[in-house]
């Protein structure tokens, strides 16, 4: 039963991060790959203040998304600065240079070594969440407000203009949309879901290090949301479930840990240049033509 | 401090290298080839196959996994990008596809050869003094086979038509083909050749430090942010690029720790996009 | 007077590294209410000297000033908002927007634009919403007559039409911003089929008289601007070197020979 919540939680917590990695990718067209930055300056930041402060979860939620927004500042600055190949070049050098920080600056992050024993989510300041269950309602929760949220931005007049940017920035601007916001704005709420999902996830597994938030994991969640589908919030949904769960029957298939884990990976490429091939926009995603 | 130096220059020879490597794609066809950094893990288990696995000369088998490599790059081009290009896939879906690629190829490698750290050859190398200089063996074969690839390919371009047929296959595909140019015929000529220059670059490295089926991937970012600071769309400019990001990265280890040094390498990348993204050999066009 | 350029010089670098005055000190002067055209040989600068007053090419010297203020240095979107619409060379709608989404887009409402006022205003935005579409059908009803074809096709993508026809609705679109007193139309009529350019030679005339715009519009159809212009900017080296009447612009000895080439 532990492992079926374990699992679940896991869904929603990509659930999140692949969301909130649509909105730039899949709904504006900025492909990012530094999403796994703001996962783990999240979690970072929500290590910081569940340690240091006993706060009730909402609370602790907006000062986590609102200081990972901050950090978005940097890449909307690059994506008004610069296009296409050089701002995926650019995401890619922010993902690199948070990453080297993280494991680097030993004083505040203890580095390669982690930060063990980070303490449990209390929900209105006195519930202290219990095990695996209170996570996976948690959890849970916050993936259907995610969910509901990202659906109404993508039927708002908001979503309206992202996907007008998408096929023609010049005229958006020349419309009187100020597209330097829409940008800022659409990296501050990816940043900040990503960020909430890392808050989860560091108290969940109650362990931090910065291994988990490479290069490869942020390439992780791009494939998953190709996989999936881009620009609508059911291709998401499906991507996070889908490379949650195959490594999951892949054990039980039985094979050894050590091919299981590269025959997983080949699995997820072969998906990605299938569905590249077959359906560019991912399985349930948007067609955009 | 000369030693750094040098050790750094050297280091940007092997950067210059797969930078030339990455660009002949890029330039020509546009195609983010993010695949190279799995090619160039297929070049060094090559290399790693047939000189310590069958024995084989170095020379021979460096020639043997160079020779493969151009296939297995060409291959890329058949399998993947050629027919997303004629299903009209965006740069963007290519550039995905080419993940998926690299994902593929780098844990197939790893499955069949494991994911340890591998070496070559165990022998302790010779080392040459030139004055207070201290050169391995390795390092003056990334030296000099580098230099004389480059310099030799740089002829190339400058006193042959190739060049010009590069360029005006970057400039346009349709009216290249139009024209009555072979637009299939020159891209795989550009894949192999890339092909060629991502496993010379990835045997003179391995032979000095080992390999695992992981290190592509930062590698080759060390060679994109080479051929961005040169300057993008030539291809002297990589090696001026290369050489100049492995002189900071040494600068950079001899004065802090060598732990700081992706960081510095990004965040100088990142200050060239912002205020240079021309590179320092380029100039700025009029855009409208 | 609508618009005043004054003194507009901008400089570009070209590849060999040569500096060279694309615009060499423009003054015009457009008046309002009229139509004027802007010609001039290719690569004299007539688009960049759009870009300059939309706010697209900023790092030119010299003064814009729109209504009686100087909008120089001002930003795209702001100048869009002051009241400049802008057609662009050869750009299409958006092809992935239905047709009315694509009228929607343009209105000087942004409600419900910004993702914070999505959760405190959802009536309002709904309200608004119903306005913008009522609007767009109310456009379409002027300007192509009460029962056009494209009032059926409102949520159709926009990709489906020709491109002649996504070129009437790009020019319907500057009407959904209220705000909207000068439109800069570059080359309307390009690639356009002939009953499509009758079909935007009355929609220009409609808005002018209808609407009280004023228009500057760069045409190489020296047919259409015969038609259509009040009056003529001529552009050549970097200058205005002649103003007027069209006939006065158009029959000038010098402008035959060196554009015209008659």
């Amino acid at each position: 039963m532990e492992y079926i919540l374990h699992i679940v939680i896991m869904i929603c917590i990509y659930m999140v991060l692949v969301l909130s990695a649509n909105l730039p990718v899949g709904m504006a067209n900025l492909l990012t790959m530094c999403q796994a930055a703001f996962y783990g300056i999240g979690a970072y930041i929500g290590t910081f203040f569940l340690m240091q402060f006993d706060l009730p979860f909402i609370l602790l939620a907006i000062l986590v998304m609102g200081f990972t927004g901050l950090f978005s500042m940097i890449v909307s600055y690059a994506s008004v600065k610069l296009k296409n190949d050089y701002f995926i070049l650019g995401t890619l050098g922010f993902q690199m240079i948070a990453y080297t920080i993280l494991y680097n600056w030993t004083d505040v992050t203890r580095g390669p070594y982690g930060i063990p024993g980070i303490p449990t989510i209390k929900l209105f300041g006195i519930v202290e969440l219990e095990g695996v269950v209170g996570y996976c309602v948690l959890a849970l929760a916050v993936a259907i407000v995610s969910i509901w949220l990202f659906r109404m931005i993508k039927s708002s007049p908001f979503g309206r203009v992202l996907k007008a940017m998408r096929s023609d920035e010049l005229s958006v601007r020349a419309l009187g949309r100020n597209t330097t916001l829409l940008k800022v704005q659409t990296f501050f709420i990816s940043a900040a879901f990503s960020g909430l999902a890392g808050l989860i996830y560091s108290s969940y597994v109650s362990y931090v290090d910065p291994t988990s938030f490479t290069l490869d994991e942020s390439i992780f969640i791009i494939t998953a949301l190709f996989i999936g589908g881009i620009g609508n919030v059911k291709g998401p949904v499906l991507g996070a479930v889908f490379v949650v769960i195959l490594p999951e029957l892949l054990r039980f298939v039985g094979l050894p840990d050590a091919v299981a884990a590269n025959l997983r990976q080949i699995i997820y490429g072969v998906a990605l240049v299938v569905v590249m091939f077959v359906r560019p926009q991912g399985l349930l995603g948007e067609n955009s033509k | 401090m000369l030693q750094f130096l040098i050790n750094g220059l050297i280091t940007g020879v092997l950067y210059s290298l797969l930078a030339i490597g990455f660009a002949l794609v890029y330039n020509t066809t546009k195609v983010f080839h993010i695949a190279a950094s799995a090619v160039y893990v297929v070049a060094a288990y090559m290399f790693y196959t047939f000189a310590s696995v069958l024995g084989m000369p170095l020379p021979l088998a460096c020639l043997l996994s160079v020779i493969v490599t151009m296939f297995v790059n060409w291959g890329t081009e058949v399998v993947i990008y050629r027919p997303l290009k004629r299903r009209k896939a965006s740069l963007n879906v290519m550039m995905i596809a080419s993940i998926g690629l690299m994902t593929i190829l780098v844990n197939v490698i790893a499955m069949f050869y494991g994911n340890e750290t591998k070496v070559i050859d165990n022998v302790i190398q010779k080392t040459y003094t030139f004055g207070e200089l201290i050169f391995t063996t390795p390092q003056m074969y990334q030296l000099v086979i580098g230099s004389v690839v480059m310099i030799l390919f740089m002829l190339v371009l400058a006193f042959s038509r190739y060049g010009l047929r590069l360029r005006a296959l970057s400039a346009d595909e349709t009216l290249f083909e139009t024209l009555g140019y072979n637009t299939n015929g020159t891209r795989s000529g550009v894949f192999v050749l890339s092909g060629a220059f991502i496993a010379l670059a990835s045997c003179l490295t391995v032979y000095d430090v080992g390999l695992d089926p992981h290190m592509g991937m930062n590698v080759l970012i060390n060679a994109m942010v080479a051929m961005i600071i040169g300057g993008v769309g030539r291809f002297g400019t990589c090696i001026l690029g290369g050489v100049l990001l492995g002189v900071l990265q040494a600068v950079v280890v001899y004065l802090f720790a060598s732990n700081w040094q992706n960081a510095i390498t990004f965040v100088g990348l990142i200050l060239f996009l912002f205020f240079r993204p021309q590179g320092i050999a380029g100039y700025k066009q009029r855009t409208v | 007077m609508i618009l005043n350029l004054k003194h507009i010089e901008l400089s570009f670098t070209n590849s060999s590294r040569e500096v060279f005055n694309l615009l060499n000190g423009v003054d015009l002067a457009v008046p309002k209410g009229k139509i004027t055209a802007l010609v001039g040989g290719n690569g004299t600068g007539k688009t960049t000297l759009f870009n300059v007053i939309s706010g697209f090419q900023r790092d030119y010297k010299g003064k814009v000033v729109f209504e009686g203020k100087d909008i120089a240095g001002k930003s795209a979107h702001k100048i869009a908002r002051l009241g400049i619409g802008r057609l662009f060379q050869g750009r299409q709608l958006m092809g992935n927007l239905t047709i009315l989404e694509n009228m929607m887009v343009a209105s000087e409402s942004r409600a419900g634009e910004s993702p914070f006022t999505l959760l405190f205003h959802p009536q309002k935005i709904t309200r608004k919403e119903e306005e913008k579409k009522n609007k767009a059908i109310q456009i379409f009803k002027d300007l192509f007559g009460e029962d056009c074809k494209y009032l059926e096709m409102l949520d159709c993508k926009a990709s489906d039409l020709s491109y002649g026809e996504q070129r009437l609705i790009a020019i319907a679109r500057l009407l959904m911003n209220a705000e909207t007193k000068l439109l800069l139309l570059d080359e309307p009529t390009a690639g356009v089929n002939p009953v499509y350019i009758e079909t935007i030679r009355n929609m220009i005339r409609k808005m002018v008289k209808e609407r009280g715009l004023s228009v500057l519009l760069i045409e190489h159809n020296m047919h259409f601007v015969r038609e259509i212009a009040d009056c003529c900017a001529y552009l050549d080296d970097g200058v205005i070197e002649k103003f007027g009447t069209t006939s006065q612009v158009l029959d000038d000895k010098e402008v035959r020979n060196s554009y015209l080439g008659l």
